[in-house]
């Protein structure tokens, strides 16, 4: 039976980052993900990761922003610990290679952002999600780091109320195993699938979210998903924020910059949340395009289109029909980002010993209730790092456990019971779809009472119709349609979270807009949802916030 | 119909003198008017640019600039020299600034070049500008009972970008649309459009080696009586080699392969005997005798 | 629009050999070939495997052959393919790589190959303060050298790997340009001291497949060209194809009439 000091499950840029500082710790780890991590949803950020590196900058002022741009539901100790660190952070990718886009004297780039009060974010053209994560890739091979490739996570193992490795698909084989660690790293990214349309890709399903869900680590701020302003109207697929950073405007059907209406300040660079409700109000309002708004680059030349933003040129041009040079672009707001996620202090530790976790899939809380762009990719380092630090910490000082072989009978239990149910006419496609449509419809940007009851009650039907899926394939090698199923049963179990948490919480803060509770209530509401799994669905609770440095204000762009 | 020629380097006038003559004799014969560019350096071929890519680039815009005092369309009777000058010209019209320091060299001879020539293969001048159905009209010999295995070469194919492709669909079956026109059946097989090992010949033998048999072998079990290519590189490969890469196969292989106006000059009535089939390796007796 | 999606189809645990299955389907005007397969997987055939997620060419995953040429099939329209309804469309994994299941390539050898390159960052002397003072136009090229996604579509098609698997192949030769390429890397020597060796930069038969088959613009044998230009800068010029290259330079440059 395998076994290692430290396992971290994904291998994107929050998990490879974990493995990389858990290699240079000395300790015994390897990587687990369920594709090889060069095809992790990391590498589709493109806009930019941010530090205060500039002589006129401060990481307080980068904290400050990100404080208010989370509507004041961030941790501010765990925000502090982020910019503070994001320098060092930003010139250690340099130092390992990263390709950043260089001003005049040859130092990083920074271009503007979202709710920033300075220029602050570095970027790789506008890949620089891809750039980074190949960076850390090939890090980890000079490290010569053990991974399993194609192997997927079907639950934790947990003995004695530790959390002792986990029970693995390699699907190459089909063979279930279990593979043993002192300490587990949680570093599965995003559950975008959760919701249609989204900029995720198709392995956003929220795996590790999930795991952790149903062993009893409580997920937080469940109900904060950030919707991007600029996705494109048919695929979903994302354009960079970092248009906006270099200069392109926002426009209604009647050509107007109608952000200056809503965030006069800030304008297009706004915080998402902002942007995204602005955008969606036009659009209501009967001032849209095809149901979308128009993003105009065309003013920034072809130059420098070319040289700072080619990626989205090609993406509008090949599922948009678009040249950007030319004509303005249709997009809309899509569900991009998850806030929340599992609970972790600033090491990365949840309440459940020898399970750690970073990344996207983790929440500190540094994002509260809005994140700031270009904030994610710089999470996944500092924290990843942090997350893979002290886990190798706990391994050096926690004792071996061999758990027994049986611990796999539970998940084979569950395969075999989708494997040999009757066929009851249900498709997980199908399913999945009507999940996706009923988030974006119910939970979305604009929410009501009403809307998100009839979210909960739609998700327990589908969770119903779940409990009726049939896997037809029974293939061991590469059976996809089983592993999407097994998918399915993860996001159904995160949408039933998402939609409690909102629907408890009356008030509107930062990306969770309810029309029957429009204005923010610090009185009531300036704390953390806590949800708990329990068979008869999440249980709430509530956590203070930290509050250190910045009380909550109005927040206005 | 007249065209700026530029015949090649060595290859198609002492490697593969056939191909000169029958190429110059088809021309002449369908009244194609040709101005050879005496002083046209050999493009490179991707080996100088493998060493001093300006030095290929000033190579090429020479000849360019040549053809562009002509006033007339260049042509080309080799892939890879279709392909070499191509990919010069393309560079030259997305970077002003380079051709601008190329051009300093080229004013030291009395050159430049502006930017406007444009380079054809005679097999884009017979299929385009001279028309299918004219040279239809113009077939005496019909090639209908030869099965013509098309081999059109990586220079003339690749990047397709930048070499008309988009512009021209057609070009993407011109040898199959020429094999038709003449009256003989093209026959489909994978390695058409695969490389024939040239520039590895002396280098690699082996892998060029495998990648002749490969490609006559295939030819052969579609049922191909001929191969036909545009690329004299090519031909020394197929033809040249062929024995070499039946050796290391350990098999028969005996595929003749002709020029592409070798194989037109025939359909159109030249007389065999001026096309220089007797320099061939694989020997084309039968075919010959066949049309 | 309504077209034939013909897939190969392999299962290592049946006895038969790799055959083709037929998926009729009804897809929008701007479906990806990528799309049509998910609709066959989704709603049709659950056995199909195959590997997708970003579907905006960023991720690498869905690469495979379409009408015989290695592509991304998120990145290829329907559409550009076919010309009437009830049209077939031919994929199949990609090539030069054994098949696990179905459109699943096996692409070990493919990472062997890319680790073979070393292709991390080899800094040399004390580190900087901060970063590395470099000048923007080298990010910029080494930018389009990292646009690779690793999506093995160069590597499929190439026409050397076909009858030689020993060659190295386009995207580790174009991963270790952008380290050759970088001055921070100080490795270059030995980089390409191993990159002339047998199955390295002069194996390449220079036949632009790997260009031609690239949607991300890495252009692969444009690298290997760069790399041969410096190694012959650089001194190492014992390679049999390399003394070729000098020696014909050297001859073409003399015979000329230009001051060159």
């Amino acid at each position: 039976m395998p076994a290692h000091d430290v396992l971290v499950i994904g291998a994107g840029l929050a998990g490879m980052r974990a493995a990389l500082e858990a290699a240079r710790a000395g300790v015994d780890v390897a990587m687990l993900s369920k594709v090889q991590p060069l095809r992790s949803h990391s590498a589709a950020a493109q806009g930019g990761i941010n530090a205060a590196l500039g002589e006129d900058d401060s990481w307080e002022t980068h904290a400050f922003d990100t404080a208010k741009g989370s509507d004041y539901l961030g941790d501010q100790d765990a925000i502090e610990i982020l910019c503070k660190e994001a320098p060092a952070d930003i010139i250690e990718l340099e130092r390992m290679g990263t390709v950043f886009s260089r001003r005049e004297d040859g130092r990083i780039a920074q271009r503007p952002f979202g709710g920033a009060g300075f220029p602050r974010t570095c970027y790789v053209a506008d890949i620089t999600g891809q750039a980074i994560l190949h960076v850390v890739w090939e890090q980890l091979i000079g490290a010569d780091v053990r991974s399993y490739e194609e192997w997927f996570a079907l639950s934790l193992i947990v003995d004695d109320g530790v959390c002792r490795g986990a029970v693995a698909l390699n699907m190459r084989t089909g063979d279930v195993m279990p593979i043993q660690a002192k300490t587990t790293v949680m570093a599965t990214g995003g559950l975008g699938r959760v919701y249609h349309p989204t900029t995720n890709g198709f392995i956003c399903t929220g795996d590790g979210t999930s795991l952790a869900y149903r062993i009893g680590v409580p997920l937080m701020d469940m109900e904060f998903v950030q919707f991007h302003p600029t996705s494109l109207k048919e695929s979903g697929v994302l354009i960079t924020e970092g248009a906006r950073g270099e200069g392109a405007y926002l426009l209604n059907s009647l050509g107007e910059r109608f952000m200056s209406k809503y965030a006069p300040e800030k304008i297009e660079l706004a915080s998402r949340d902002v942007v995204s409700r602005a955008e969606q109000t036009e659009i209501d309002e009967g001032r849209g395009v095809d149901g979308c708004v128009l993003l105009d680059l065309r003013h920034l030349g072809a130059a420098r289109i070319k040289e700072r933003l080619p990626q989205i040129r090609e993406l509008a041009l090949d599922l948009a029909n678009t040249d950007v040079i030319e004509e303005p672009l249709q997009v809309r707001p899509g569900m991009h980002y998850q806030m929340g996620g599992i609970k972790t202090d600033i090491e990365g530790a949840t309440t459940i010993r020898g399970l750690y976790a970073a990344g996207e899939c983790a929440c500190v809380s540094v994002h509260g209730a809005n994140r700031l762009g270009g904030n994610s990719l710089l999470e996944t380092v500092v924290f990843g790092r942090r997350a893979g630090a002290a886990a190798s910490q706990y391994a050096r000082e926690a004792s071996n456990v061999t758990v027994p072989e049986t611990v796999v009978q539970r998940d084979l239990d569950q395969i075999q019971e989708l494997f040999s149910r009757s066929d009851q006419g249900e498709n997980a496609a199908a399913i999945r779809r009507e999940l996706g449509e009923t988030m974006r419809s119910n939970v979305g940007i604009f929410r009501t009472g009403e809307q998100l009851q009839s979210a909960c009650d739609t998700i327990g039907e589908l969770k119903k119709r779940y409990a009726r899926l049939k896997v037809r394939h029974t293939g061991e090698v590469f059976n996809t349609e089983l592993l999407s199923a097994i998918e399915l049963g993860f996001s159904l179990d995160l949408a039933e979270a998402m939609a409690a948490s909102a629907l408890a919480r009356e008030e509107s803060r930062g990306a969770h807009t309810r029309r029957d509770f429009p204005e923010r209530d610090d009185a009531n509401w300036l704390k953390h949802t806590v949800a708990y799994w329990t068979p008869d669905g999440p249980q709430l609770e509530y956590a203070p916030v930290n509050i250190i440095r910045w009380q909550p204000e109005r927040r206005v762009y | 119909m007249s065209y700026a020629f530029f015949p090649g380097c060595d290859v198609p006038r002492k490697s593969t003198p056939e191909l000169y003559v029958s190429a110059v004799g088809l021309c002449q014969k369908l009244g194609i008017e040709l101005e050879e560019l005496e002083y046209a350096p050999c493009t490179g071929s991707g080996m100088i640019q493998s060493k001093d890519q300006a030095l290929g680039d000033t190579f090429n815009a020479s000849t360019l600039a040549m053809a562009e005092l002509t006033e007339k369309p260049l042509m080309t009777i080799c892939s890879t020299c279709q392909g070499v000058i191509s990919q010069a010209n393309a560079r030259f019209k997305e970077e002003p600034d380079y051709l601008g320091e190329i051009n300093k060299t080229l004013q030291e001879g009395g050159l430049e070049y502006k930017g406007t020539t444009e380079v054809k293969h005679l097999l884009w001048v017979l299929t385009e500008d001279f028309g299918l159905d004219r040279l239809r009209s113009m077939v005496v010999r019909p090639l209908k009972d030869l099965r013509i295995a098309p081999f059109y070469g990586c220079y003339l194919l690749r990047p397709s970008a930048i070499l008309g492709y988009a512009e021209n669909p057609a070009r993407a079956s011109a040898l199959e649309d020429l094999i038709g026109a003449l009256g003989g059946t093209a026959v489909d097989f994978r390695g058409k459009k695969l490389c024939c090992g040239y520039p590895i010949v002396s280098d690699n033998e082996r892998n060029a080696n495998a990648m002749i048999a490969n490609h006559t072998l295939e030819a052969k079990e579609k049922g191909a009586d001929v191969m036909v290519t545009p690329c004299p590189l090519c031909h020394m490969n197929l033809d040249g080699a062929q024995p070499a890469a039946a050796d290391q196969k350990g098999t028969r292989i005996g595929l003749p392969v002709l020029h592409l106006s070798q194989m037109v000059g025939l359909a159109v009535g030249m007389d065999a005997s001026g096309l220089g089939f007797e320099r061939h390796t694989v020997s084309t007796k039968d075919v010959v005798a066949r049309v | 629009m309504r077209i034939n999606l013909k897939v190969s189809r392999y299962d290592p645990q049946s006895d038969g050999d790799a055959h083709y299955q037929t998926y009729s389907l009804d897809l929008p005007h701007d479906a990806t070939v990528l799309d049509a397969l998910i609709q066959a997987h989704g709603y049709i055939d659950g056995s199909l495997a195959l590997r997708y997620s970003c579907r905006s060419a960023v991720c690498g995953s869905c690469a495979m052959r379409i009408d015989g040429q290695a592509r991304l099939g998120c990145k290829t329209k329907v559409v550009d393919l076919v010309h009437q309804e009830g049209q077939e469309v031919l994929v199949e994994p990609i090539g030069n790589m054994p098949t696990i299941k179905d459109l699943v390539a096996d692409m070990e050898s493919f990472w062997g190959k890319v680790r073979q390159v070393q292709p991390w960052l080899h800094p040399a002397g004390p580190e900087p303060e901060r970063e590395y003072l470099v000048p923007h136009a080298t990010m910029l090229d080494l930018a389009g050298a990292m646009n690779c996604i690793m999506c093995g579509a160069c590597v499929s098609d190439c026409t050397v790997l076909e009858v030689d698997p020993d060659f190295v192949a386009p995207a580790a030769l174009a991963k270790a340009y952008r380290f050759v390429g970088d001055p921070r890397d100080q490795a270059d020597g030995d980089r390409l001291r191993a990159l002339t060796e047998y199955g390295g930069v002069w194996d390449c038969t220079r036949c632009n497949m790997c260009v031609e088959v690239c949607q991300k613009g890495v252009a692969p044998m444009d690298r290997i060209l760069a790399l041969r230009r410096k190694a012959i800068e650089d001194g190492f010029q014992d390679h049999i194809a390399a003394r070729h290259v000098i020696e014909f330079e050297e001859q073409q440059r003399k015979a000329s009439w230009m001051g060159v």
